[in-house]
């Protein structure tokens, strides 16, 4: 077995190359396109550095709907909304369970970010984090859900 | 032809025991297919490559310019790696036939213990990264954050005993402490080997960023683990067991051969169809009280001549010592046939067999097994005449084939086969397969005279054995 590392080589080449073109064929897991125009969303960590839009008083009823718990690979969510007349006034997420502290410390920093782009966007139609993609998606999935609970603005 | 088995069934009322020389025949064990091997290797590497791959996309910019995200992505890669390579190992040892008859059983040991620290050691450092990595994100020292891997983290707990069972059978295969340790011990510890790897299994798939969100990518991983864990059962417990009760081998005579050295004659059934070529070996399991639950591995000293198969053994270990004293009736389980030291191997029409001590037995097994063009040159190498056992089997059989038998008695020092001593009694060895078998200290030197001589490696094959 004389070519036995060339045989090892080229099958490790091969897999190498195989996975990352199967890898970079497959679209990038977006959760909701952006809204086109709206220019309110970003993947990047410095959405969380724009001053979010704030909660503003009065105009009508105040209404909260409760999203169904999403499962994601780390973990479990759901999201609450409350809704201000026709505004979204504030996000939560009363229940967020993690496997370990580190998926706790992940997702706790992106719930932050997606709250300040949810504010901004005024619905459910954002970028998901990157680094987070997981809890982004259940974040969003759950979110969706509660507006869709509130009456249509 | 020789008569081992004619005078073994002579206590044996049901042997044939007609006027006939015609002794029946088995079949030969089928000729490797370098081919498939090949094949074996280069899906082997598409598993490396595709698990480095993965690891890699299953990372993004904003995680590895993170706090801790360089020392997390490390500890991932290491630990993705050396987790396949560790599966690697067990495949090596597992004894896939196709793998086996191009390699052999000594060649897959050699690269097994060749590559081994290379998983042991990827592993640790992925678990020492990791540490390192999850610390610097959560801004605590690194034994707290030990401590919170260990005890907050899913199945992170039971890994980490898989990883010191795995620490521990690497320690006790460091050379130095092996020959220390009972062969019992390091076989029961290497045994701890495939608990280590099924108790690290979860943690890999649930933590592991590759799997997390990924159902495709978890069953393949999962069905190769499968696979994995169906080779080495159908290999090593299937196969052996399927082989044991086909050939119901029993003891049928064991013959004193002078000096310590017995020949163990077994009795079974349809042998006649137990394909094994002359010079491979068995791992032998006698079924008594204190022996069954060891194998240990011995040439056949003879090709089968059925319903007999033959083993000769000299007494230096306790399980060979005890050899001498099994009682005719003892059921034999075996594993195998295996080894490379065949007709197979040959490369040239010619051949040189050389061995010492014990050696003898496998060298004596291929001679019958040689075609008669191979008119084979013989070196017998011993300490003193009375340990050159079967001496006379040989003789014949190399009379047979038009052959040369030197037998060199003597100490290292006097009766030395070197350079000098090989080009003097075997003029054209460059025209022949060098065949060589005894322990490892003669086997290593042998090889070294003959590289020196310029014989290519292609014609060099040998199997060396360690007490």
């Amino acid at each position: 077995m004389k070519r036995a590392p060339l045989l090892l080589f080229a099958g490790t080449a091969a897999g190498f190359i195989g996975i990352l073109g199967f890898h970079s064929r497959q679209a990038p897991p977006t959760v909701a396109a952006p809204q086109a125009g709206s220019g309110a969303s970003s993947a990047s960590p410095s959405a969380a550095g724009r001053t979010p839009v704030g909660p503003v008083a009065g105009q009508g009823t105040v209404r909260t709907a409760l999203g169904p718990e999403e499962q994601y690979g780390y973990g479990v969510l759901d999201v609450k909304v409350t809704q201000s007349g026709t505004r979204i006034t504030d996000v939560s997420v009363p229940l967020l369970q993690t496997a370990e502290p580190t998926s706790q410390q992940i997702s706790e920093q992106a719930i932050a970010m997606l709250r300040a782009e949810v504010l901004s966007a005024q619905s459910a139609r954002i970028d998901a984090i990157s680094g987070a993609t997981y809890t982004s998606a259940a974040y969003i999935q759950s979110l969706q859900a509660a507006i869709d609970k509130l009456p249509a603005r | 032809m020789n008569t081992w088995a004619a005078s073994a069934a002579k206590p044996l009322p049901t042997a044939t025991s007609s006027g006939k020389r015609r002794l029946p025949q088995g079949r030969r064990s089928p000729a490797p297919r370098p081919a498939l091997a090949g094949a074996a290797l280069v899906v082997a590497g598409i598993g490396l490559g595709a698990t480095t791959a993965l690891t890699i996309t299953a990372e993004s910019v904003g995680q590895l310019t993170a706090t801790g995200g360089l020392a997390t992505f490390a500890g991932n890669l290491t630990g993705m790696v050396g987790t396949y390579l560790a599966l690697l190992m067990v495949l090596l040892v597992s004894r896939i036939p196709f793998v086996e008859q191009v390699v052999g059983q000594d060649g897959l040991l050699r690269w097994h213990r060749r590559l081994a620290p290379w998983p042991i050691s990827l592993l640790i450092a992925h678990a020492v990264l990791l540490v390192a990595g999850y610390a610097q994100a959560a801004q605590a020292g690194p034994w707290h954050e030990v401590n919170t891997l260990l005890f907050s983290y899913p199945d992170v707990l039971i890994a980490t005993i898989g990883l010191g069972l795995m620490c521990l059978a690497g320690v006790i295969s460091i050379r130095a402490i092996r020959r220390r340790v009972r062969r019992e011990v390091w076989w029961a510890v290497h045994l701890g080997m495939y608990l280590a790897l099924a108790l690290s299994f979860a943690h890999v798939i649930v933590l592991g960023p590759s799997f997390v969100g990924h159902p495709l990518t978890r069953l393949v991983w999962s069905v190769a683990w499968a696979a994995t864990a169906g080779v080495v059962l159908a290999y090593r417990v299937g196969l052996p067991v399927l082989r044991s009760f086909r050939y119901r081998l029993r003891v049928a005579e064991v013959r004193p051969e002078g000096q310590g050295v017995v020949s163990v004659i077994c009795r079974g059934q349809h042998l006649d169809r137990l394909a094994v070529s002359g010079g491979q070996f068995f791992f032998w399991r006698f079924l008594t009280r204190d022996m069954w639950w060891q194998a240990h591995p011995y040439s056949l000293s003879a090709l089968p001549q059925p319903p007999f198969i033959r083993l000769t053994v000299k007494g230096v270990g306790d399980h060979s010592a005890a050899l001498a004293h099994l009682r005719p009736g003892t059921r034999v389980a075996i594993e195998g046939p295996y080894g490379i030291f065949t007709r197979h191997s040959q490369r040239c029409s010619r051949a040189l067999l050389i061995a010492a001590g014990i050696g003898v037995t496998a060298v004596r097994a291929l001679l019958e097994d040689l075609p008669r063009s191979a008119r084979p040159v013989v070196l017998l190498r011993a300490t003193r005449r009375a340990d050159l056992v079967l001496g006379t089997e040989i003789a014949d059989l190399v009379k047979r084939r038009g052959g040369q038998l030197h037998e060199l008695t003597g100490s290292r020092m006097t009766a030395s086969i070197d350079q000098y001593s090989l080009r003097h009694t075997v003029p054209d060895y460059k025209e022949r397969d060098l065949y060589v078998c005894g322990p490892e200290a003669f086997v290593t030197g042998v090889v070294e005279v003959a590289r020196s001589l310029g014989i290519p490696d292609e014609a060099i094959h040998h199997e060396a054995f360690a007490l």
